[in-house]
């Protein structure tokens, strides 16, 4: 069955969803992604990504490997890029995504990926074994996922005003009335409220990540007093936005990113990156293969690529570039081997940073909590309150 | 007649696509609206629901409804205010040249992005920003206010220093219409300038005062940039809330929202016009 036949076969209101928005929205999106996928056949492959897996220029080295890449931006906001897997046309346009975890269980149950081989990737067994066991990369016992960068998020803070700071209960604290912020993001806020209430207040929580509607309503509850007791100066939205609120000292502690902490150093500040007591919120972007690809008898050359993001280049390159890091023991030798691409101390330090936060107390986000849609609910209360 | 069947024959493509993109949009989310959600296909699928205006009561989304409408009012108001006074000193008191250097002056923060401009309010209203710097250097304040950023205060700053222009340039278009006559002899019955501008210049440009408010009140109500950059922790907004039900695939919802949202500012524009006779701004040109 060809995918003209496979879209015929679809349900009425999704042929109507089709011809409503594939045909005229879609449609656009299509015809403007085309030109940045690779041509038909062989080793090519449309790559579908969060922005920060981008190397850019860099993706030619990847023709060593016999694989043409065309790496579009996906624009890293969960849930329109599910729905456009299921029901849009992404899975038409690319082969494989790159997406924040939590979201395998929904898109493998309706059919928009399919399984990995681990077999046909050679490189598999250089991945670190806490990564590959990500709660979310299988489902059923299927490798869903591949995890391609991972990281662990805590606390930013003014290490000359506050002194070392290892607890979230910093960002609840009322002695900071006003001056801390979190994300304006439940996907972020809600775990590592959650964490922190698990860990420091021993509340009946058994997965932050994955929080039950008592569970939920509970970490909601607490966030909504402090928001009414003014403790937030702000939620924020996007880099720019967070490296601001510190540099200009507009906060003294806020959940986020570490990068945030190395601007604000930059500048001058006295930041530090916290090790909370109560553990890391750990991350991890991965890699899916879409049915499309397979179905296109591109499935090899998708195993292709990931085997190839393994080998080392990929993972030396970000390191190097963004900070970030694909957890395989292949990136530092490659540039220990490599001396001339990259310089090893940097891309050794940065490795061993990350894998470090993950010795220690860790809980997954999750992009797609069971309760996802009760999460937004609550987020909207949070909001009006 | 000939013109006229020219005319008519010349607009009518600009009629058919203002149609397309227009009406069919709307059309289409009051439909789908009425939609339900289908595990099965990840879409919506054709019924007559009323689930999803349901669910607006809950959450408190009415309230942000509700609430969204009162900044743009406040937005709309303040933004006449200030425009006001500025259209009447372009239209009767600048020269031409002044008139063009005043028109620019409001249109040229146009030029960059409106991501930039909001983001820019950060850094002027901050603790460490440009009022707060000025405040503390002349010893009005020990302190910096933290009530300037992320407030209230900050969002209408950033609203009305973003829609000011589309207010003055209707008031522009409907002073332009005011007979110098009547202003004339107003002057020559002895009325001051108050007296003329509240019995004669308002009551004639009613209508530009209204075409001036429906623009910045129907953009302020669909804005989210400066309430996400300047406003408090979690500052609610409809397009927010929209982007946020959309976000977990609630379609009908959002297009419930969008809906009452629509149906809203649909009876505005006619109750508005019917009280300040909108479309006399149009009488001329016939």
């Amino acid at each position: 069955m060809n995918r003209l036949q496979s879209h015929l076969r679809g349900t009425l209101s999704r042929r109507q969803m089709l011809k409503l928005t594939a045909s005229g929205i879609a449609g656009l999106a299509a015809s403007s992604a085309m030109p940045g996928r690779a041509m038909a056949g062989g080793g090519d492959i449309a790559f579908w990504g969060t922005g920060t897996l981008d190397i850019g220029n860099d993706w030619q080295r990847a023709e060593d490997a016999g694989l043409n890449v065309a790496f579009t931006d996906n624009g890293n906001d969960p849930g329109p890029i599910v729905a456009r897997l299921v029901a849009g046309n992404a899975n038409a346009i690319y082969d494989i995504s790159g997406l924040q975890g939590g979201a395998e269980k929904e898109l493998a149950t309706q059919g928009a990926v399919v399984p990995w081989d681990t077999r046909k990737i050679a490189n598999w067994d250089k991945v670190w074994q806490w990564a590959k066991d990500i709660p979310y990369l299988t489902v059923d016992g299927n490798q869903i996922g591949l995890p391609c960068v991972v990281n662990a998020d805590s606390i930013i803070y003014r290490k000359d005003k506050l002194g070392v700071v290892d607890s979230y209960g910093v960002i609840f604290d009322p002695k900071l009335k006003g001056r801390v912020a979190m994300e304006d993001a439940w996907i972020n806020s809600a775990i590592f409220t959650a964490m922190y209430l698990k860990e420091a207040e021993n509340a009946p929580i058994v997965e932050p990540g994955n929080l039950t509607d008592d569970e939920l309503g509970l970490v909601m509850e607490f966030l909504i007093k402090h928001k009414r007791d003014g403790q937030f100066r702000t939620f924020w939205n996007g880099w720019e936005q967070g490296v601001q609120l510190v540099a200009d000292e507009e906060v003294d502690a806020m959940t986020g990113w570490e990068p945030i902490v190395l601007e604000g150093q930059k500048r001058g500040l006295d930041v530090a990156y916290a090790a909370p007591v109560e553990g890391y919120e750990g991350w991890g972007n991965n890699l899916l293969l879409h049915r499309g690809a397979v179905e296109r008898g591109l499935g090899d050359a998708a195993h292709e690529l990931a085997n190839w993001i393994y080998s080392g280049f990929y993972g030396a390159n970000l390191s190097q570039s963004r900070g970030y890091v694909v957890p395989s023991d292949n990136n530092i030798a490659y540039a220990e081997a490599n001396p001339g691409e990259f310089d090893p101390e940097p891309v050794r330090k940065t490795v061993d940073h990350v894998r470090n936060k993950f010795s220690g107390k860790v809980y997954w986000q999750n992009t797609r909590p069971d309760n996802f849609q009760l999460y937004e609910e609550w987020w909207q209360k949070l909001r009006n309150s | 007649m000939f013109l006229i069947r020219r005319g008519l024959a010349l607009s009518l493509p600009g009629f058919l696509l203002i149609l397309l993109l227009g009406a069919v949009p709307l059309t289409v989310i009051l439909v789908w609206s009425f939609w339900t959600w289908d595990p099965a296909t990840y879409w919506i699928k054709p019924n007559l629901s009323l689930d999803a205006y349901a669910a607006i009561g809950d959450a408190g989304r009415w309230s942000v409804i509700v609430g969204s409408f009162g900044k743009a009012f406040l937005a709309a108001l303040l933004c006449l205010l200030v425009g006001y006074p500025s259209a009447l000193a372009i239209h009767f008191v600048a020269s031409p040249r002044w008139s063009f250097v005043l028109m620019a002056a409001f249109t040229i923060p146009f030029f960059t992005s409106y991501l930039i401009r909001a983001f820019s309010w950060r850094l002027v209203l901050g603790r460490t920003g440009m009022v707060n710097n000025f405040l503390m250097q002349i010893g009005l304040i020990d302190e910096p206010l933290d009530w300037l950023l992320f407030s209230d205060f900050a969002v209408m700053v950033g609203l009305i220093a973003s829609y000011l222009p589309f207010v003055i340039f209707p008031l522009l278009l409907s002073l332009r219409k005011v007979e110098p006559n009547f202003l004339a002899a107003s002057q020559d019955l002895g009325a001051g300038f108050l007296r003329t501008l509240f019995t004669i210049i308002i009551p004639l440009t009613k209508p530009g005062i209204f075409a001036g408010f429906l623009f910045v009140f129907i953009m302020a109500a669909g804005s989210s940039t400066e309430v996400q950059m300047l406003g408090g922790a979690g500052a609610p907004m409809i397009s927010i809330m929209i982007n946020d039900v959309m976000r977990v695939v609630n379609f009908p919802l959002a297009f419930a929202i969008s809906a009452v949202v629509i149906v809203a500012l649909f009876t505005i524009v006619l109750a508005g016009n019917r009280v300040f006779g909108l479309t006399k701004m149009f009488e001329d040109f016939k």
